[in-house]
């Protein structure tokens, strides 16, 4: 493949304009329309249709699959004589600086890439930011679909009625958030014990072992404990563990504090979920790794929207070591781990300031005055105690207006830009509307207008506002802050040196995860982690602080491979890992403690590291039942490799599962290799497939697969108890070889081999990130730059921060 | 108040906006109002089982009308002469970016979902709605027991399903407070000022911007105008009274994992919706889920059984969650049929399509779909079986589906034909 780049890359730079077609022709006539002429068609490819001329971006499209295939040299097939070199160089150097010749020149005209609208996170995230909210918003937007794999790729992001009626939706419930006015906060902090829960009390008044009065033979068994300073939850069963004493009145950030201990768990510790709840629907917060017997008091502060109170469930507790539920034994008599639950600390909504630093960006020194209660206007449920009262009304929201629309269209507006929306505002004023409610028609006005939608490039190099969008859209998927403003208006942005600082400073905030968790979501798959759920009984491990842990773990992999520059080899393979303890328990690492991600350096006989062997990885490329090498092996092949394989032609069957033990999965997919048609392809697609049959559908180890009916015992314990609700079946193969005849034994020696393909992978990450970066496809005529990058990257260690660094720098991100 | 003779163009529409509004047929609501040779509207609704339905026991072994009931048919058996069972219909080219991706195409057609710069199109209920959805109060309903559709607009964008059957109930049926239908009103009106403005802000783009994204911008204005359109209309009926019914309002099932209780809540508003002309095309997809349905003696998750693998334990659940989903279309059926209007029933103006986007869930196989199509008019009771080798392209029914409406149409999507031979 480095083979094909040099003479693509001596192709384009060769080709020398005004070479005539004859080279090429005569070539297509010696070995090419034997089989791809008007009455052959073979592969549904015409020559002697398709001119000699690249001007169509059809015709272009032809020729670029034309001048890999031969460049590759897998056309004319390998039966046929083989081209001479000089005449295939001639021909391709013709047809490669045809087509750079063309693409640049549209290029020139329109830019590489087409104008795009935000996606709808990066929508959700600059609409918080203007106003000064949480509100979520992207669920209430049609879902954009990703094009060449990304949501920021404008061929994707269409425009339709239907989304303007759900921008302005999304619109008025964060201006509903930004207009609740909050009273200035006390700085209360309010403790509450659980053992005050209304809940909680009520289920003591029933005591341990009461005859059912319809049922005298059933008795009533207490699921909870009373301990001297806490309650101990078995379950997440009825009651609850759920604080009900403190419910959110006005939506905000909040501090939460909880104290907690592990009750009998035998020295282990207990995973916490903490998650809100309106009674419609929940939202996970996160998770607590909590000791045993002594207690631990966890903080966090998070946005918490009005209406949900808290919710904490304990992970693998409620059985004993014999595998019994607490429900039949009652919490009184019951010797299995708990969560003892002491008291919560809430402090909210928190403010630096008041009026909120949202509040002042918005309306500046407009005042924020006391209204009476006869005279409070409702928003949201309930009254808001304070109102805008400008002493001229029309000033201020031209002032106010201009204002926001310029941080809105993240550039200086241009003369008269702000006078259509001021006089939306003014005429609402003049229909005797109160001010706020002139002013929010003015808001949806211009958070639907083009300029706000739509990011704006002209063709050519990027001015210094658009080229802070583009930053900013990358590494936040939000609008640039007042720094990288204030730079584009001192026209100092794009010199390298602050450019670098910049690229720094953007990758040290927290904002940073979002390029992290959008970027990887869609390179590696981690948005389909819910697609599928695990079958219960083969998998009675997997649970949501597993799952989450699982997407946290590859997204911490990739953050500390950019904060350290790490070579991106490390994605074939590290001897380290981001792991917090539920997975380094999956993964059978001990010694790992809490539910932070640490650096863990790797036993030197682990089958981990590298992103294929973790957990989240392996589980988007499964169902819920069974692996397939296929799957498995065409998402290595794409994702890691950057080479997809073709698609299966149209009447390839698929292998249609049995799970009765009858076949195994290496039996079903000899047949296909054994058939050459198949084989071509199949030969290259399965093996790291084969190699990774050592792993579950959840990423767990295994040298057998479960079954649900015949086996031996699992012989293993999960959360202290034994496990019955699986058995081991037939032993798996990870044995293969590599289309050139290469073989491995296991992932170990494949994930060697692969070693071998590390400027694979450079290029790549390189190309997604630059999908990802630019809104735009790699096109025929990026491919020498992306060659030059790679190899600038690869001379100084392939790290991916300098991988970051250099993209930025590129022509490919500052120009259009 | 005046009776629509015959559907009129948005344009025409837009010209008396604010004049009259052309009122559609209000059965429920204006019997007087209605001239005994006032023909009733037609309608479509289209239900999608996005998990597969188990073939074997759906299609019939004999063709034609003298065939033998199978299990699933053997629930709606009193109905058998209101539907028509096809084997060998399928859409061509439907694999793509994974096993499920073609539930995105069921109404569209679109090739290879979800593959490279795949693209779709215009689904079936809104290319009717496009049409004459401008009649009725809403141009089309788009619901589902979650919040995934398989409407897309014209644009390729997927239109979210309501999922909760109360706010359904409310948008149709529920007048809401003086104050609030005036608040209402003056959100219409800023919206359409809103849009006013916005659409103002062409000109600033139009004179810089090349061929390109000249197309993206027009998209966006279209999109503008299009808006504003749907404000107008919304203004004018919001000043109509909804109709009323003599139902009381469902309430939701919230347990996600009862999907049959909630497809029959969904289902039961159908026959209400379309009686009182709140719409005329509905599409209701009934996804299947990763965890265990509340359906007796069915142990294992929806998903999972639909990889059955052959095993007979997992065929057995997974046919009494079919069964449970054909048995509620059965339901539906007979609703629609006890409804008279005209000089008929509801069922005959109503063409209720249902089926999946799989043929063979266990291998994500895409032909051979399962398909039944009831009401509408049709001659039915029977088992029109196509050739399974070289399948018939579903949207030659949808073509025939289309002319039903009588919406102008001769082909639609990957049609060939605009009819399948034997249905009539």
């Amino acid at each position: 493949m480095l083979c094909c780049l040099d003479c693509a890359d001596a192709a384009t730079a060769t080709a020398k304009p005004g070479n005539g077609a004859q080279p090429v022709k005569a070539f297509l006539e010696k070995h090419c329309t034997g089989c791809h002429d008007a009455t052959e068609k073979k592969g549904g490819l015409d020559l002697d249709a398709l001119p000699v001329k690249f001007d169509t971006e059809k015709d272009r499209a032809e020729w670029v699959k034309v001048f890999d295939r031969v460049l590759a040299d897998e056309m004319p097939p390998p039966k046929k004589p083989r081209p001479d070199a000089a005449a295939k160089r001639a021909a391709l150097e013709i047809i490669g600086g045809g087509i750079v010749k063309a693409e640049k020149s549209v290029q020139a005209t329109e830019g590489r890439v087409a104008l795009r609208r935000l996606n709808r996170v990066e929508f959700e995230h600059t609409v918080q930011y203007l106003l000064g909210v949480d509100t979520p918003m992207r669920h209430i937007l049609p879902a954009d679909t990703p094009s060449h794999g990304f949501d920021t790729v404008a061929e994707g992001l269409r425009i339709s009625q239907l989304h303007i009626e759900k921008y302005l939706e999304a619109v008025d419930a964060a201006i509903a958030e930004a207009m609740d006015f909050r009273p200035r906060p006390d700085g209360a902090v309010k403790r509450y014990q659980f053992k005050d829960e209304s809940g909680v009390k009520k289920h003591f008044e029933v005591a341990e072992g009461t005859p059912d009065p319809k049922n005298p033979k059933n008795v009533h068994h207490q699921s909870l404990k009373e301990l001297p300073d806490a309650i101990v939850w078995f379950s997440g069963g009825y009651p609850s563990p759920e604080l009900k004493q403190f419910s959110v009145r006005q939506s905000g950030r909040y501090r939460i504090r909880f104290s907690a201990y592990g009750h009998q768990t035998a020295g282990r510790n207990v995973m916490m979920s903490i998650y809100t709840d309106n009674y419609r629907t929940r939202r996970f917060l996160g998770y607590f790794d909590i000791p045993p017997d002594k207690p631990r008091v966890t903080e966090m502060t998070v946005p918490l929207l009005a209406g949900e109170f808290l919710r904490l469930d304990p992970t693998g507790t409620g059985y004993d070591a014999e595998g019994k539920n607490v429900n039949g034994i009652g919490a009184p008599n019951f010797k299995g781990a708990g969560l003892a639950l002491q008291w919560a600390e809430i402090e909210g909504p928190l403010a630096e300031s008041w009026p909120t630093p949202g509040t002042k960006r918005l309306f500046g020194d407009v005042p924020l005055l006391d209204v009476p209660p006869n005279k409070q206007v409702w928003r949201k449920n309930h009254k808001v105690p304070f109102a805008l009262k400008p002493e001229n009304p029309k000033d201020a929201a031209e002032k106010v207006i201009a204002r926001f629309a310029q941080r809105a269209f993240r550039r200086p507006l241009e003369g008269g830009e702000a006078e259509p929306f001021v006089k939306l505002v003014t005429d609402v004023l003049d229909a005797g509307k109160s001010f706020e409610d002139a002013i929010e028609v003015g808001f949806r006005a211009v958070l639907t207008a083009p300029q706000f939608l739509i990011l704006d490039e002209r063709p050519g190099k990027l001015d210094d506002f658009a080229l802070a969008s583009r930053l900013s859209y990358f590494l936040w998927s939000t609008m640039p802050d007042d720094e990288l403003l204030g730079l584009a208006a001192a026209k100092k942005l794009a010199q390298p040196a602050t450019l670098r600082a910049q690229v720094d400073r953007m990758l040290a905030s927290p904002k940073a995860h979002a390029f992290v968790e959008n970027f990887t979501g869609q390179w590696l798959d981690l948005r389909n982690i819910e697609a599928t759920t695990p079958e219960q009984r083969l998998y009675p491990e997997f649970d949501e602080v597993l799952k989450t842990s699982m997407v946290g773990e590859t997204e911490a992999f990739f953050t500390e491979m950019l904060a350290r520059d790490e070579s991106t080899a490390n994605f074939i393979h590290s001897d380290w890992l981001m792991l917090n303890r539920p997975l380094a328990e999956h993964y059978g690492i001990p010694s790992v403690i809490g539910e932070n991600f640490q650096r863990v350096k790797l036993p030197a006989d682990s089958p981990r590291g590298g992103l294929l062997t973790q957990a989240a990885i392996l589980k988007v490329t499964a169902n819920g039942t069974v692996t397939s090498p296929v799957i498995r092996g065409a998402w290595v092949m794409k994702r890691l490799l950057g080479k997809p394989p073709l698609p299966p032609p149209a009447d390839a069957g698929t292998i249609e599962p049995d799970t009765r033990g009858a076949t195994t999965i290496r039996e079903q997919l000899a047949k296909h290799r054994n058939s050459e048609a198949c084989a071509s392809c199949h030969r290259t697609i399965d093996p790291p497939g084969f190699a990774l049959e050592s792993f579950d559908v959840i990423g767990g180890w295994r040298d057998r697969y479960r079954s649900r009916e015949k086996g031996d015992n699992a012989n293993r314990r999960l959360h202290g108890r034994w496990v019955w609700e699986y058995k081991l079946g037939p032993a798996v193969d990870c044995t293969g070889e590599l289309a050139e005849g290469k073989k491995f034994q296991n992932i170990a020696e494949f994930k060697k081999l692969l070693l071998g393909e590390s400027d694979h992978v450079l290029k790549c990450v390189t190309e997604n990130l630059i999908i990802y970066a630019t809104g735009g496809g790699i096109r025929f005529a990026d491919r020498t730059e992306v060659a030059r990058l790679t190899a600038s990257v690869k001379a100084k260690g392939s790290g991916l921060r300098t991988l970051v660094h250099e993209i930025v720098e590129s022509p490919l991100f500052v120009n259009k | 108040m005046n009776i629509a003779q015959q559907p009129i163009s948005r344009r025409a529409f837009l010209r008396g906006a604010g004049v009259a509004l052309a009122l559609p047929y209000l059965d429920a609501m204006w019997p007087r109002a209605l001239a005994a040779d006032a023909t009733a509207p037609r309608r479509m609704v289209a239900i999608c089982t996005s998990l597969g339905i188990y073939t074997p026991s759906l299609f019939p072994k004999e063709s034609g009308r003298d065939y033998a009931l199978t299990p699933y048919l053997q629930a709606i058996k009193d109905h058998r002469d209101d539907f028509t069972v096809f084997s060998g219909v399928s859409h061509p080219e439907q694999n793509g970016a994974d096993g499920h991706t073609s539930e995105m195409t069921w109404l569209t057609s679109a090739k290879h979902p979800g593959l490279g710069g795949f693209r779709n199109t215009i689904s079936l209920d809104q290319f009717i709605a496009e049409k004459i959805g401008i009649q009725t109060r809403f141009p089309s309903l788009v619901l589902g027991t979650n919040s995934t559709s398989q409407s897309y607009t014209r644009s390729g964008v997927m239109l979210p399903a309501d999922a909760k059957p109360s706010q359904i109930f409310a948008k149709l049926f529920l007048e809401g407070t003086k104050d609030a239908v005036a608040a209402q009103m003056q959100k219409l009106r800023e919206g359409r000022s809103i849009m006013d403005t916005v659409q103002g802000q062409a000109k600033r783009f139009a004179a810089r911007v090349g061929a390109a994204d000249r197309d993206k911008l027009d998209e966006y204005f279209t999109s503008i105008r299009e808006m504003e359109q749907r404000l107008v209309l919304a203004e004018e009926w919001a000043r109509k009274p909804k109709p009323k019914v003599d139902a009381q309002p469902p309430t939701d099932i919230n347990e996600e994992k009862d999907l049959i209780g909630r497809m029959k809540l969904l289902f039961e508003l159908v026959p209400l919706a379309l009686q009182t002309d709140s719409t005329r095309v509905i599409t209701i997809l009934v996804q299947g889920r990763g965890d265990v349905p509340l359906v007796d003696g069915v142990t294992m998750a929806h998903h999972e059984l639909s990889h059955h693998g052959q095993d007979p334990e997992k065929l057995k659940q997974l046919q009494l969650i079919e069964e449970a989903e054909v048995h509620a279309l059965g339901g539906l059926i007979a609703a629609l049929k006890a409804k008279k209007e005209g000089n008929g029933a509801l069922l005959d103006n109503t063409m209720v399509l249902f089926g999946s986007n799989l043929g063979n869930a266990n291998s994500h196989d895409t032909k051979n779909l399962p398909l039944l199509l009831a009401g509408g008019g049709f001659k039915h009771g029977q088992h029109l079986a196509l050739d399974t080798k070289n399948n018939t392209p579903l949207c030659n029914l949808f073509v025939q589906m289309l002319q039903r409406m009588n919406v102008e149409a001769d082909t639609f999507g990957s049609s060939t034909k605009t009819s399948i031979p034997g249905l009539a």
